[in-house]
């Protein structure tokens, strides 16, 4: 096997009917990291993760897991796997530790092991507490952390979490993603898809943006942002400005866009220093009398919005 | 074992189901019997009559007055009409019987005198002019051929005598084989519904998109894990039919050590596996828990109405009975029915049962083929 890479994808594709929903896709990811698909809703992250776990035939292209091809009965692979759907896939009868117990059972027979990997999954979701409850007594959080509990209670090495935060509130967002990063941790290689790119910015140490079927681009977080033409973006809180500033600001140096809406002045900066002190020094010397004003740097949302000219979130 | 284990966990969940069911065939089935158990004993009950003799010193006439005094329960009243409406009409007698003046004269003479009556129009008034009538033929055919009132008695009482003997050659427990029979009618619709509620509930949850997707992605053959689950469907069904028979030996009792109780058992045995394959095939239709219940109301009962769980069949119009024919339980309960009747066990008596049994397996196999089309047209289409 080779060790360096843990999943391998080459050309890709996915059609239904006559749409493409993965085009020609390629791409691999380490022993050990976490590897983030971001895209917006209908992008083809989830199929190419079905396409990957052979719970969709796909076109064409090829996938290889732990170094050996992948396929709908490649058992040894499916072993070391772990996933976590979007929808939360448990038994209403069962409670929390018999939930876990049966799809844990799906892998490890051995039953004192299995117990072992049910109490480190219980820790490891905070679910301590609610082992004896029925899951239509869970909030809507824990019921994610369940659900999070029973994809991966038997240890694998490779996880595949498919927007596990969507609808979760942040506390349990939080527990959600510091148990992500302590799998990490642990070993496992994480593949992640997501919408929220302020996780995707968090967790993965590589990230790949999908839209359309199709990698648009891909890398470090940091490596992404900077292929954003802006550098920097101001954000300032101003009462009835006039529009005769609105226009100074245009032009002043460095400047890419100024958009005033609401009470709200946007000012996004190419490339240069000292922008927003610069900014500061003529709101004063103009007499521009403002709320809160910030600096920031572009997101990922920028990136997309200048690769494909649309948001992320829609 | 996961599986297995999991499925009683689910199973568990759903005891209610089981005992409701249960419930219903003791309290409905058992009910049944008793009812059932009246009806048989009517025929050894001996109507109340009142003879009102006009023609007393005939050996003739004493001769009929006897037949009827051994078969009836004969009562005295006031010899006055008056007293024997209010006998009538209070129930003291089911049947009375005026005999006339000279009766046993005018046979003799050959006059075919009439003889009086008043009924209550009960079943023992019924049964008190069966055996009026039954008399009356025999000694009018007798009446016609002979003149020796001594031999017209001997050949009326031996005439009378062999019909006796005719009725009781018969060994069937009669009251204890109606009771078996409305018994297992009436399980097929506490093994019908308990079986599909249960096993389609059940199959539901293991079923859901969810659920199954995780299963698929696991390291469990998706295919031996549905065995191991199909497999546990029937240790439900057969363990559901196996408490039915063990309730049957203790409510019905002896009839059930004889070999009628043994096909009793294997009909009931066919269809409880028939039972099970009707839920495969519902379980791979629906997988909404909300709709098994509706479907398991309209498929159960309306297949134990129409098929003559509930009501006899010979109650129901012939076009129903002709629709019944699709449904197992029709199968199932003429075979019961059947079984009722057989007293001597050799092959020709016991072949419309086997045939029945045949058409049992039959609807087996096609609904396990319906459920496999099934299964397959919906992974197709996922």
């Amino acid at each position: 096997m080779d060790n360096k890479y843990v999943i391998e994808v080459k050309g890709l594709t996915k059609e239904y009917n006559n749409l493409r929903a993965v085009d020609n896709l390629s791409f691999e990811v380490k022993k050990g990291e976490i590897l983030g698909l971001l895209g917006p809703n209908g992008s083809g992250k989830s199929t190419t993760i079905n396409c990957i776990l052979s719970l969709l035939k796909f076109s064409s292209g090829s996938i290889k897991i732990f170094g050996e091809e992948m396929s709908p009965d490649a058992y040894d692979i499916k072993r070391n796997i772990g996933v976590i759907f979007q929808e939360v896939a448990v038994f209403e009868e069962l409670t929390v530790y018999e939930n876990i117990d049966y799809f844990c059972g799906l892998y490890i027979k051995d039953k004192a092991t299995r117990k072992k990997c049910i109490d480190d999954a219980i820790k490891l979701a905070g679910l301590g507490e609610f082992k004896k409850f029925y899951p239509k007594q869970l909030s809507g959080g824990l019921l994610r952390r369940l659900n999070i509990a029973c994809g991966i209670a038997h240890k694998p090495s490779l996880i595949f979490l498919d927007e596990p935060t969507v609808a979760v509130d942040p506390q349990s967002r939080n527990n959600i993603l510091d148990g992500i990063k302590k799998l990490r941790d642990e070993g496992a290689t994480i593949c992640y898809t997501t919408h929220y790119m302020e996780e995707a910015e968090l967790l993965c140490d590589r990230i790949i943006i999908l839209d359309k079927g199709k990698i648009i681009a891909q890398g470090s977080a940091d490596e992404l942002k900077e292929l954003a033409s802006i550098e920097e973006k101001v954000t300032v809180e101003i009462n009835n400005l006039k529009p005769e500033i609105i226009e100074a600001v245009k032009s002043a140096e460095n400047v890419d866009t100024a958009d005033y809406i609401g009470n709200t002045l946007v000012i996004t900066y190419k490339k240069g220093q000292n922008n927003f002190g610069a900014l500061i020094d003529f709101m004063s010397r103009e007499g521009v009398v403002y709320n809160k004003i910030f600096s920031e740097r572009p997101t990922l949302n920028d990136v997309f919005l200048e690769l494909t000219g649309k948001e992320l979130r829609d | 074992m996961t599986v297995f284990k999991t499925f009683l966990k689910v199973l568990n969940k759903l005891k209610f189901v089981v005992i409701m069911y249960t419930v219903i065939l003791l309290v409905f089935g058992v009910f049944n019997m008793q009812a059932g158990d009246s009806t048989s004993e009517f025929t050894a009950s001996r109507p109340d009559i009142l003879i009102v003799n006009g023609d007393k010193g005939s050996v003739l006439t004493e001769n009929l007055v006897r037949y009827m005094e051994d078969n009836c329960e004969s009562i005295d009243v006031k010899n006055d009409e008056e007293a024997v409406d209010d006998a009538l009409f209070y129930r003291d007698a089911d049947y009375v019987i005026y005999i006339p003046e000279n009766y046993g004269k005018n046979v003799l003479d050959g006059q075919n005198p009439r003889i009086e009556v008043k009924s209550t129009q009960s079943a023992g008034a019924s049964f008190a002019e069966m055996l009026l009538s039954r008399y009356i033929k025999i000694q009018n055919i007798y009446a016609d051929e002979m003149r020796d009132e001594d031999e017209i008695i001997n050949k009326i009482n031996l005439s009378l005598e062999s019909n006796v003997k005719a009725e009781l050659t018969s060994q069937l427990d009669s009251g204890g084989l109606s009771r078996a029979t409305l018994y297992y009618n009436f399980a097929s619709y506490s093994l019908l519904a308990g079986a599909i509620y249960v096993i389609c509930l059940i199959l539901s949850s293991f079923n859901e998109e969810k659920i199954k997707k995780r299963i698929t992605v696991s390291s469990m053959n998706y295919k031996k894990h549905n065995s191991i689950l199909m497999l546990s469907n029937g240790v439900f069904a057969v363990s559901l039919w196996l408490f039915y028979v063990l309730l049957s030996f203790i409510f019905i009792g002896k009839v059930m050590f004889s070999f009628q109780g043994l096909i009793y058992i294997i009909n009931s045995f066919l269809f409880a596996i028939c039972a099970l394959t009707i839920a495969f095939f519902i379980g791979s239709l629906v997988n909404n828990k909300n709709a098994v219940n509706g479907i398991v109301n309209v498929f159960a009962l309306g297949s134990s109405f129409l098929c003559g769980a509930f009501v006899p069949i010979e109650w129901l119009p012939q076009s129903i009975v002709n629709a019944a024919h699709v449904l197992p339980a029709y199968w199932y309960i003429q075979n019961n029915e059947l079984t009722k009747t057989i007293e001597v066990f050799d092959f020709n008596t016991l072949k419309p049962i086997l045939v029945n049994m045949g058409v049992l397996v039959l609807f087996c196999a096609a609904f396990i083929l319906f459920s496999n089309i099934c299964a397959r047209r919906k992974r197709k289409i996922a």
